[in-house]
């Protein structure tokens, strides 16, 4: 496979962001601004030598590329942008892995940003949501019609499903959100620092049932930023090179469901018994689940990580529920998760703000929530895509 | 009729025959010539053998409940007096699954599997709705 030419060819030489937080009173193109500047700051990149941009999400909630670029004076060779869907984190970072690799720009800033805590609720969902207009239906399994609205939504519906097809309930659930607010309580940059309980959780309001408030994760102002150059040029540079050794792309078709792998009998889903097998992006990287110090996860719900742990092969179909309790995915436990808070605690930065803590974890500097001797860490999502990276 | 506050469909060519026919309180989808698969949502061409002959096949109305969720949450202002409301995927006879509401049924006795039949909402003179409710296995 031609991806394997590229194990730990490219790494992710800076990592910046802005201020996290809710009603910043400041917009996206000024936080994007000082996440890119705080990234090429940290890589000990010139501004002159950043050639590459792109970026995840993008108007109206987030800035965009070819608005960035001329505002801050940048000369970009080249630049790409996704739509406006949380799910492209690690489709970037490899864009931009294979563009380094290829001479199409040396230095290249993958971000995300946005600000919406100013705006009404719901901020997903309804009639102002223009997701359930699509033609034949929305990302999530939106279908305004019957009212059903919101990716938290989409997310409920594999929730109960999960529940029904594997006997798990709320209350094993509440693991998640408990152990990422821990994670957060230990991070100054996480919007949400008291830590919750399962009681919490479970005497937490429903928002669509199965799933509660703390189920969800959080709406707010941020960015997040990393620059990716080539492995030689990044040894070069102020802070030790964080390689990309395994990349697997964004899958598609009429098997996906956004927030649930093959077989699981969403959508338009087949049901049958859905096996990881050993996922491409391990073959790459050469190592397998066992080897991995640290997983982080799209958590935009809390379903999501029982269903990411299961697409690749940490435990099996129904497994996910049992999997993370006991403090197997906290800090200490034998698979941390999402030790910045994720989306949930941290602040959602469309995925970003996990690349960040990925990069400062492999590199030591994360403090009381640092993971000790980390080495291999993996960013892995409930839609199937990956990356693995090492110091 | 009072006037109806709830969302409408995107109508297109593509799925303009389904909506018809539930005006005509049928439930139609499409149907391959080439390889008989029935698909949902409408698409241009068959998904599993891209043949472009296909029939708009009259179907049982039978289903079962795949999945469901309960909304708490308003989203919508013609949403807001059913709040409880339920959503529910029924996984019809014929195949495809299709979005929508089961009513004659209380929220909390809904059950994974559970048969459900078709009901012809008349929402408006102009719309039909495909709803369902409980049925005998």
């Amino acid at each position: 496979m031609p991806e394997f030419d590229l194990k730990d060819k490219a790494a992710i030489a800076g990592a910046g962001n802005s201020p996290y937080g809710r009603r910043l009173g400041r917009s996206p193109i000024d936080l994007a601004a000082e996440a890119i500047a705080n990234a090429l700051d940290d890589a000990g990149l010139r501004r002159d030598e950043l050639d590459g941009m792109i970026v995840s999400f993008g108007s109206p909630l987030g800035a965009d590329v070819d608005t960035l670029a001329p505002l801050l004076g940048l000369k970009l060779r080249a630049y790409s942008q996704t739509w406006a869907h949380g799910r492209f984190t690690a489709s970037c970072t490899q864009w931009a892995a294979m563009m380094v690799n290829t001479g199409f720009a040396n230095a290249v800033a993958c971000l995300g940003s946005w600000s919406l805590s100013h705006i009404q609720r719901p901020k997903f969902g309804g009639s102002g949501d223009r997701e359930g207009a699509r033609e034949a239906g929305g990302g999530h399994g939106e279908d305004p019609v019957f009212g059903m609205t919101s990716p938290g939504a989409g997310a409920a519906l594999v929730a109960r499903r999960y529940f029904e097809r594997y006997g798990a309930d709320s209350r094993q659930l509440a693991a998640v959100p408990v152990a990422f607010r821990r994670h957060a309580s230990l991070n100054p940059a996480a919007i949400m620092n008291r830590p919750i309980t399962v009681e919490d959780h479970q005497s937490s309001r429903f928002v669509c049932e199965p799933l509660r408030l703390l189920d969800y994760c959080l709406v707010n102002d941020g960015a997040a930023c990393v620059i990716v150059t080539t492995a030689q040029r990044a040894r070069d540079l102020r802070k030790p090179p964080v390689y990309i050794s395994g990349m697997q792309p964004l899958p598609g078709g009429a098997d996906e469901f956004i927030w649930a792998y093959p077989g699981f009998g969403v959508a338009q889903q087949q049901v049958f018994e859905y096996d990881a097998g050993l996922q491409p992006v391990y073959r790459m990287a050469g190592v397998a689940p066992g080897d991995i110090d640290a997983l982080f996860t799209y958590d935009a719900f809390s379903i999501l990580p029982w269903i990411a742990l299961e697409r690749f092969g940490f435990c099996k179909p129904g497994e996910g529920a049992a999997f993370t309790q006991g403090g197997r995915i906290e800090l200490g436990g034998e698979l941390p998760m999402n030790t910045n808070g994720g989306l949930l605690s941290e602040g959602h930065i469309l995925g970003w703000g996990h690349q960040v803590e990925i990069v400062r974890q492999l590199r030591g500097e994360c403090g009381p929530r640092q993971i000790a001797g980390a080495e291999v860490i993996q960013w892995a999502n409930c839609y199937g895509d990956s990356l693995i990276y090492h110091k | 009729m009072a006037q109806y506050l709830k969302p409408l469909p995107t109508i297109t060519p593509l799925n303009q025959p389904y909506w018809d026919a539930l005006k005509r309180h049928e439930l139609r989808m499409q149907q391959c010539q080439q390889c008989a698969k029935v698909w949902y949502p409408p698409s241009p061409l068959c998904p599993r053998c891209w043949s472009r002959k296909f029939d708009w096949t009259p179907l049982s109305g039978h289903g079962r409940v795949s999945s469901w969720v309960v909304f708490h949450q308003s989203y919508f202002k013609g949403f807001e007096g059913e709040i409880p409301y339920n959503v529910a995927e029924v996984e019809l006879a014929e195949g495809p699954r299709l979005m929508t509401n089961l009513v004659a049924v209380a929220n909390g006795d809904i059950r994974a599997g559970m048969p459900v039949e078709i009901v012809y909402d008349d929402v408006t003179e102009e719309l039909t709705l495909a709803r369902f409710r409980p049925a005998k296995a």
